[in-house]
């Protein structure tokens, strides 16, 4: 007899019962509660009015450890550290509430601050340009993507991040 | 027309950003979920996991429908959980949904979700009509569950289409080294 090397389960769906009964229907009658999901969208719309002071807080923390990296620059690896934890934090938000600029910019700061990254104070400048153009969005509520003025903020951080990197 | 009812449904969160956990918490909330427990990373998920199957009055959840995961977290990330959850052998359900929740969107990177058996993928930023339709599959559209020497998890073919060129799955329903558990 051959040795079985595939198992298929094929479990009664459970789930299934849990929210729709036991009743068989079709698939096509199945959906949501069209008003919870509109209330579901009306709370994120209601936490997001405070992202901007929510984010605004972690812009705090970063420009506080960046001052870290200033003072005490033997200590500057876990500073490092913490300045990609808190950039992954705000990476993956801003775009939900409507703030990319947040994102793309935490996204920059998250990849630059990799283990890899010298800990050198050009690298310090350049951090700190992220958190520059970072308060900038948020002090102007520059909302989506900014148009000329995100464009123009980006290409900003460009010029800075080229700038440090030049230099010896 | 009928209405999913979320009200008897237990659902484990686990996400180490505060703000993007309170969202997914509030919005579980006002969608009906029943019971939800919310966490900061996978070493916390797996004690919690345990100490439901334990002691489930303890852990205030008598069990876990679905577990919706952030993907980066530190030190034990999604995919770790997602691993401990489909493969080690103080798991105590192995076919419990996963839902994983990352900035993450790239072809690469799904793969691997897949390949570790993950249900559902879904990309940051996060809207309440993409939770919707994740978990709308994971209740409605739930598939059988495939366990072979290299993968275990749900069947990562979704549906029966024609395959051209040579097919990878060599074996049938009806080979002798396939056995299929109803249950």
């Amino acid at each position: 007899m051959a040795r079985v090397s595939v198992r298929y389960y094929r479990h009664k769906n459970k789930l299934r019962e849990k929210t729709l009964g036991l009743a068989p229907m079709n698939d096509d009658d199945i959906s949501f509660d069209e008003d919870l999901i509109a209330q579901a969208m009306a709370a994120l719309d209601e936490m997001a009015e405070d992202y901007p002071d929510w984010v605004s807080g972690l812009i705090e923390q970063l420009a506080d450890v960046h001052r870290r990296c200033v003072d005490t620059p033997e200590q500057r690896f876990q500073h490092f550290e913490q300045l990609h934890a808190i950039a992954h934090d705000m990476r993956g938000q801003g775009g939900t509430f409507g703030y990319q600029l947040i994102s793309d910019f935490a996204d920059g700061l998250y990849e630059f601050t990799r283990k890899n990254t010298g800990e050198t104070d050009k690298n310090v400048e350049i951090i700190k340009a992220h958190i520059d153009a970072m308060r900038v969005v948020i002090k102007n509520r520059i909302s989506g993507g900014g148009g000329d003025v995100g464009k123009e903020l980006k290409a900003g951080l460009e010029v800075a991040i080229a700038k440090y990197s030049q230099q010896d | 027309m009928s209405n999913i009812d979320l009200s008897r449904v237990s659902i484990l969160v686990v996400e180490d950003s505060q703000f993007i956990r309170s969202l997914i918490v509030n919005s579980l909330r006002v969608m009906g979920v029943g019971s939800i427990q919310s966490l900061d990373d996978g070493a916390q998920a797996i004690e919690f996991i345990k100490l439901v199957d334990r002691d489930p009055m303890k852990a205030g959840m008598m069990g876990i429908d679905m577990i919706i995961s952030d993907w980066e977290m530190s030190p034990v990330d999604g995919m770790m959980l997602l691993r401990w959850i489909r493969r080690h052998k103080d798991s105590p359900n192995r076919f419990v949904p996963f839902l994983m929740l990352t900035g993450y969107s790239e072809p690469k990177r799904v793969q691997e979700a897949r390949t570790m058996g993950v249900n559902e993928f879904m990309s940051k930023p996060f809207t309440v009509n993409a939770l919707a339709d994740k978990l709308f599959s994971v209740i409605n559209k739930p598939r059988q569950y495939v366990h072979t020497g290299t993968y275990f998890g749900p069947d990562r073919r979704r549906q029966v289409i024609p395959i051209e060129g040579k097919d990878r799955r060599v074996l049938t329903y009806d080979s002798p080294e396939v056995e299929v558990v109803n249950g």
